[in-house]
């Protein structure tokens, strides 16, 4: 581990953060296996499956590719079988974001009919992407939300033959062209699902090239439709994110409130939430219960939402909790009431881990379901907020059981968040220029997007936040999202003090207008916002996102989103970093196109690297290369 | 005499020799039936750093397991060189002496009988061990250690060979 300073008193150094190495060493101490043992349990783990060279899809199998058989059973070849794999896990990530849009969609049109507490947040963006996409941008902002939504509706499910609108809207025309040359413009999302679904069943497509275009087309509808079209479609209902000063690590819990941690990626029923915790009845409830008050917390995606909205949509917002690997030690503090599970990310271990306590867990996503948890308030937009003050309700009746076994790590950093295309025009007076000329002067040399999850095969963060300090080191300005957000919030790089940690022309920039070496652009699904921001710059300055001297990694991914998302990046030009060796290895065939063919057809490929320092000098290299080839 | 030689650098972790030997001392025979009655494999996959390493009994010449065990339980049958305690459970008492005196872990309690101790068999019923049959990697091999070390003497002489730079 190359963060010492994050060990625990007792030398503990699982993660990259001192809190959590704490926390472990408490779950020890009380005898509760948590990830870090379990991870440890399941090693070594099989190699064919770390290769993808695993095929379990009939009963004939499973089938391996091994030194005595190239073939399966059926005479699939490792390239078919790792290609239609990898199918798979992107049909998930796709499926996955596409909920997201449609529980947006959906509290649309029930917030223009009055029936939530919410409001249409950013009512010029509507007009903006209403005009975009062919309505009258003159008609009352309620009528249009509606017609909008029932675009996305129509875009979701419309056939895999109907070139998607926002591709062709919002793509840079040098991108879309590239595409189009490759057949990948994807249709409607959900027949996109359906055909790759069933491509990827025995013997229907078993050809490792077109599997692969098939994941290109993918990530292009989960970009365009899961991570464009949601973060524009929830910044139209919760307000564009601005810069709002917050707080991170688990050292923000109060022991003397009511706490409830909102986890998972869809912020809507905790937007109720946060809204419903200041009602005088909820805390004079709190108050008899003998809180001083309730306090909701982020984990995860959905607190780097309500972070980048807690200075409008998600005013009183307390902070942000950690990331994905770390869940279970925010509830083993003892001093967590209740955790509302949104869509995505809740781990079945953080059953065992509650049941030591008197942590209530409550699924609000009609698709999330846990083992042993009966508690469902799942989320309705026409009942939200009567949903929110009875999960109020049923974290005070969890606070009144709290025990007094806890621990809460004394540590937090202060974090900035809400950046994006917008909050930069802002801080920069209304033009890229600035941006743009720090670039080309070379002050800044580029820019890295670090992104994704967090995951333990490369060490609890270490790896992610030993990547930014590099670049910010180089240089190169980091902006980052989802986990990784969390990463660097607690460990101050979201603070504008971090500037001391940058190299001396990004330190300048960075002390000149106040803002931090390592941007927080806010969630996973935000990683659509730093393409909005890409695409913005490519088209500032005229060129294809494939000549920016923009790189991204993913140094620490872990689940099927991510592969998705990494597909995306790649395809939209941005050459991508991935920490975890995929699992792609077993076929020469699929880990040549992905790590070199594909730049000849998209202007970027994946860089796999498990050692952070030479990943983040091979980005630079990258970067001098474009920055070379523009003559900058 | 044959024994059970590895290539630990060819080991991938899957455990599918582990599977095999757990089969192969079912009733059934099948690996489904082994995992239902919980039957243990008899060779072991320890992770060092995450990687895979084998470690399985030796059949040494001069058990530790067989001067430790007191009954006269654990055996060495001086034909095939096989070393068990399996024909004589009878006598085992569970002393656990074989267990702490195997310099590799190899020997354990079985799982769910009172107090006897299994290990390694060698499948004398087959000419070739379950767990090498077995192994996708060909990271086990049932062969005579003069061949393995041939073998071995082979390929370290032609990276000898380069490095002194004798022409190929």
């Amino acid at each position: 581990m190359t963060s010492c300073s994050a060990c625990s008193a007792q030398g503990t150094c699982v993660s990259a953060h001192r809190s959590t190495n704490e926390m472990y060493d408490r779950t020890r101490a009380m005898g509760l296996a948590t990830i870090f043992d379990r991870y440890e349990a399941q090693q070594p783990q099989c190699g064919f499956g770390m290769q993808g060279v695993c095929c379990q899809l009939c009963s004939h199998g499973p089938c391996r590719i091994t030194k005595k058989t190239d073939v399966a059973i059926c005479g699939a070849t490792a390239d078919t079988i790792v290609a239609r794999n990898l199918v798979r896990l992107a049909v998930h990530g796709t499926a996955a974001y596409t909920h997201h849009l449609e529980e947006l969609a959906r509290t649309i049109k029930a917030t223009v009919a009055g029936k939530t507490p919410f409001k249409i947040g950013d009512e010029a963006k509507l007009r903006e992407i209403a005009s975009l996409v062919g309505l009258d941008a003159k008609k009352p902002a309620g009528e249009l939300a509606t017609a909008l939504a029932d675009i996305i509706l129509a875009e979701l499910r419309k056939g895999s033959d109907e070139p998607l609108a926002l591709v062709n809207l919002l793509a840079p025309k040098t991108r879309l062209e590239a595409w189009q040359e490759l057949g990948v413009v994807p249709g409607g999302v959900l027949s996109e699902i359906r055909d790759a679904l069933t491509k990827s069943m025995t013997s229907i497509d078993t050809d490792p090239v077109d599997l692969l275009l098939t994941v290109v087309r993918l990530a292009l509808a989960a970009g365009y439709m899961g991570l464009v079209g949601t973060i524009t479609i929830q910044d139209i209902l919760l307000g564009t994110p601005s810069l709002a000063q917050s707080e991170a690590d688990l050292g923000i819990i109060d022991p003397e409130t009511v706490n409830i941690v909102a986890h998972g990626h869809v912020p809507l029923v905790a937007t109720a939430v946060i809204q419903a915790s200041q009602d005088p009845e909820m805390l004079s409830l709190a108050k008899k219960a003998g809180a001083k008050g309730i306090r909701v917390y982020g984990s995860m995606c959905t607190g780097q939402e309500l972070m980048q909205r807690s200075a409008t949509s998600a005013k009183g917002f307390a902070g942000q909790l950690s990331n994905w690997l770390a869940q279970e030690y925010y509830v083993a503090t003892g001093a967590v009431d209740l955790v509302m599970m949104d869509m995505n990310c809740s781990i079945p271990g953080l059953k065992t881990v509650a049941d030591r306590f008197h942590t209530r867990l409550v699924s609000v996503d009609r698709i999330v379901r846990m083992a042993g948890v009966e508690d469902h308030v799942d989320y309705a937009p026409e009942k939200v907020a009567e949903q929110a003050r009875e999960l109020i309700k049923m974290a005070i009746t969890a606070y009144k059981n709290r025990g007094q076994d806890i621990h809460i790590p004394p540590y937090k950093n202060p974090a900035v968040a809400g950046f994006g295309v917008e909050t930069i025009l802002g801080a920069l007076g209304g033009s890229l220029d600035p941006l743009l000329d720090a670039v080309k002067k070379g002050s800044i040399k580029g820019i890295a997007a670090v992104v994704g999850c967090t995951n333990n095969r490369n060490g609890h963060d270490t790896r992610g936040l030993t990547i930014m300090r590099e670049l910010i080191k180089n240089n190169v300005l980091v902006i980052a999202a989802g986990c990784m957000s969390s990463a660097a919030e607690i460990e101050g790089l979201m603070r504008p003090e971090a500037a001391d940690q940058a190299g001396e022309g990004l330190r300048g920039i960075c002390q000149a207008l106040g803002i931090p070496p390592v941007l927080n652009f806010g969630s996973c699904v935000d990683i659509g916002r730093i393409g909005v921001a890409v695409t913005a710059i490519a088209g500032a300055l005229g060129v294809d996102p494939a000549q920016l001297p923009v790189v991204a990694s993913a140094p620490e991914y872990l689940e099927q989103k991510a592969v998705v998302d990494g597909v995306f990046a790649v395809a939209f030009g941005i050459t991508t970093h991935l920490g975890p060796v995929p699992p792609v290895t077993g076929s020469e065939l699929v880990t040549k196109i992905l790590t070199q063919d594909i730049e000849g057809l998209t202007g970027a490929k994946f860089l796999v690297e498990e050692d952070p320092e030479k990943a983040a000098q091979a980005m630079l290299a990258v970067i001098d290369s474009k920055r070379q080839a523009l003559g900058i | 005499m044959k024994e059970i030689m590895v290539y630990t650098e060819r080991c991938n972790g899957c455990l599918t020799c582990v599977l095999a030997c757990a089969a192969a001392h079912a009733e059934d025979k099948t690996i489904v039936g082994a995992m239902a009655a919980g039957v243990p494999g008899r060779l072991f996959i320890q992770a060092v750093n995450g990687r895979p390493v084998p470690v399985l009994c030796r059949h040494c010449e001069e058990p530790a397991c067989v001067a430790a065990c007191m009954t006269g339980a654990m055996q060495k049958d001086p034909e095939t060189g096989i070393v068990t305690n399996e024909g004589h459970e009878q006598t085992c008492v569970g002393c656990w002496m074989c267990i702490m005196a195997c310099p590799y872990g190899a020997v354990v309690p079985a799982p769910g009988k009172e107090k006897m101790a299994i290990k390694c068999d060698r499948c004398p019923d087959r000419d070739v061990p379950a767990c090498v049959a077995a192994c996708p990697n060909l990271a086990l091999a049932f062969i005579e250690p003069e061949d393995f070390a041939r073998e071995r003497q082979k390929s370290v002489a032609t990276a000898l060979a380069v490095e002194a730079g004798v022409p190929a």
